[in-house]
């Protein structure tokens, strides 16, 4: 029997939701920024795009429920994954300078099944989704109710989320789609399933995992 | 004119960046130029508690009259009461300030709003566009003295905000405020703004002889507010903070701005790099595109 050279990565649901989120977020940066910025706030006037970030953010928030709600295992493997740091990922923090801007991969030690750079983003995106979400809350429904001085350290809660998330989106979609050597990167985002001569290269550990599970 | 692409780039990312950042420091020092140098001075020693302010204010600006004014339970700002009384009791009687926008020269208001539907007049007065507003409720929260006033709808937020205008249309066809017009007293004053920093220091040098707590207030504060006052007691009494900033918040706002803009565009430049490195570098992890292709026509093939 040959073997199957191609590897799944990423089950249809989770890429159904990887971008129906994506979307959602995409609409709350863009109608967010705009009253960040004051200068592009022009088409913040008459406040639709306050109502479009409103709708939105149910989409945002409850994407996740959902997701969570049908699978519950793979989603606390997530944040497991998310939240397990070990001597491998320090090892790949010091390697990685290295390796990013002198091309030196010698140091860079095999990951698992997401490598210590997609955990920061991850970790970024759950930290950073809960305090879009408490500030975000508060300011929706309790206006009227909070003291200016609490109100004004919600946004500035809500800005540095933004920040934050914006920033390491942007690492994201650079690695994702432009970086000339993650070539599968946005493949198997798409249709979930990656050649085993990538997932070996940049995934070792997880790749060894894999074929262990084969045998 | 020939302008070349550099030179092209060049500016235009300097104007999205002024764009985007807009000091303000640069935007107030450009608008106070045009400051006509007039302004108002509430005297709250000969306020007699008639509200004609208020009614004069109303009529004016065609705001539906909803509440019978008390001096125990004074209506507050609202978007149908542009000014009222801060009443505070004294002995047998009430003394009261009267509270609206006290258009300060450096107003937070303005350098929150995100749209710029608040702005500076070219009386140096805090005008609004209301075609303009957003509804986000920014104004209400940074104003340290409460005056920008909206009724949002909880669900969508929808929402305009209102204050005084200091009587715009008025006060450029040489008329005086409505407030002003209508108090019976003296207690509103309108005109020259640097006659009447004169007239208060000289009032309150009076009143200071017999009650050491009389005190001048407005002429400094955030660069001079466009509305000033006579109390005989100490601010905070009258409800105004004794040394109002623009909220710490907002400065925090603008540092992290100038920090994401400069994080982004360094990021940007790593990527640059990083794109460079990873394409020359020579290193064992080939690009496997084509086995990859392979893969799946051999599935197909299954």
């Amino acid at each position: 029997m040959t073997e199957p050279r191609v590897v799944e990565r990423f089950k249809k649901r989770t890429i159904w939701f990887h971008w129906f989120h994506t979307a959602a977020f995409l609409v709350l940066i863009v109608t967010g920024a705009i009253l960040f910025f004051p200068g592009i706030g022009g088409p913040a006037a008459g406040g639709l795009t306050r109502f479009i970030h409103r709708i939105a953010v149910v989409f945002f928030v409850g994407a996740p429920i959902v997701y969570f709600i049908l699978n519950p295992r793979m989603s606390l493997h997530f944040i497991k994954e998310t939240l397990t740091w070990g001597k491998g990922d320090f090892d790949w923090l010091q390697a990685a300078p290295l390796y990013y801007f002198g091309g030196d991969e010698e140091n860079m030690p095999p990951q698992g099944h997401v490598n210590t750079g997609q955990k920061m983003w991850q970790f970024i995106v759950l930290v950073t989704g809960v305090l879009f979400l408490i500030s975000g809350f508060f300011m929706w429904f309790f206006k009227d109710v909070l003291s200016p001085g609490v109100f004004q350290w919600c946004v500035i809660v809500h800005d540095i989320a933004f920040i934050l998330a914006f920033l390491m989106l942007l690492v994201h979609i650079y690695l994702g789609i432009i970086h000339p050597r993650m070539t599968e990167s946005l493949r198997s985002m798409w249709d979930g399933r990656i050649s085993k001569k990538y997932a070996r290269n940049h995934y070792g550990k997880w790749y060894d995992e894999v074929a262990e599970d084969e045998k | 004119m020939e302008i070349s692409r550099k030179d092209f780039l060049k500016g235009a990312a300097g104007a999205t960046g002024l764009l985007l950042l807009q000091p303000p420091a640069l935007a107030l020092a450009k608008e106070s130029q045009t400051d006509a140098g007039v302004a108002m001075l509430i005297d709250v020693t000969k306020c007699v508690n008639c509200w004609w302010c208020y009614a004069a204010c109303k009529e004016y600006n065609q705001l539906p009259e909803t509440i019978k004014p008390d001096l125990a339970q004074p209506p507050a700002l609202s978007s149908n009461v542009w000014t009222t009384l801060h009443p505070v009791k004294k002995g047998d009687g009430w003394v009261s300030r009267k509270k609206a926008c006290n258009h300060c020269t450096e107003a937070a208001c303005v350098e929150v709003c995100p749209t710029g539907a608040l702005s500076y007049n070219e009386m140096g007065f805090v005008q609004y566009d209301k075609e303009k507003c957003s509804g986000c409720g920014y104004c209400a929260e940074y104003c340290p003295f409460g005056v920008p006033q909206m009724e949002a709808n909880k669900v969508t937020g929808v929402a305009i905000m209102d204050k005084c205008t200091f009587c715009h249309d008025r006060v450029t066809n040489g008329e005086q405020p409505a407030c002003a017009a209508a108090c019976p007293t003296g207690a509103i004053k309108f005109g020259k703004r640097a006659e009447l920093v004169e007239e208060g220091r000289e009032r309150v040098a009076t009143l200071g002889k017999a009650n050491a707590n009389a005190v001048f207030y407005g002429d400094k504060e955030l660069g001079g507010l466009h509305v000033m006052y006579v109390l005989d007691d100490s601010p905070e009494v009258y409800g105004l903070p004794a040394d109002p900033e623009a909220p710490p918040a907002s400065i925090v706002r603008d540092v992290l701005k100038w920090v994401g803009v400069g994080a982004a565009v360094a990021i940007i430049a790593g990527f640059g790099l990083n794109y460079i490195v990873a394409r020359e570098a020579k290193m064992t992890s080939e690009l496997p595109g084509e086995e990859y292709m392979r893969g799946k026509k051999d599935e197909k093939k299954k």
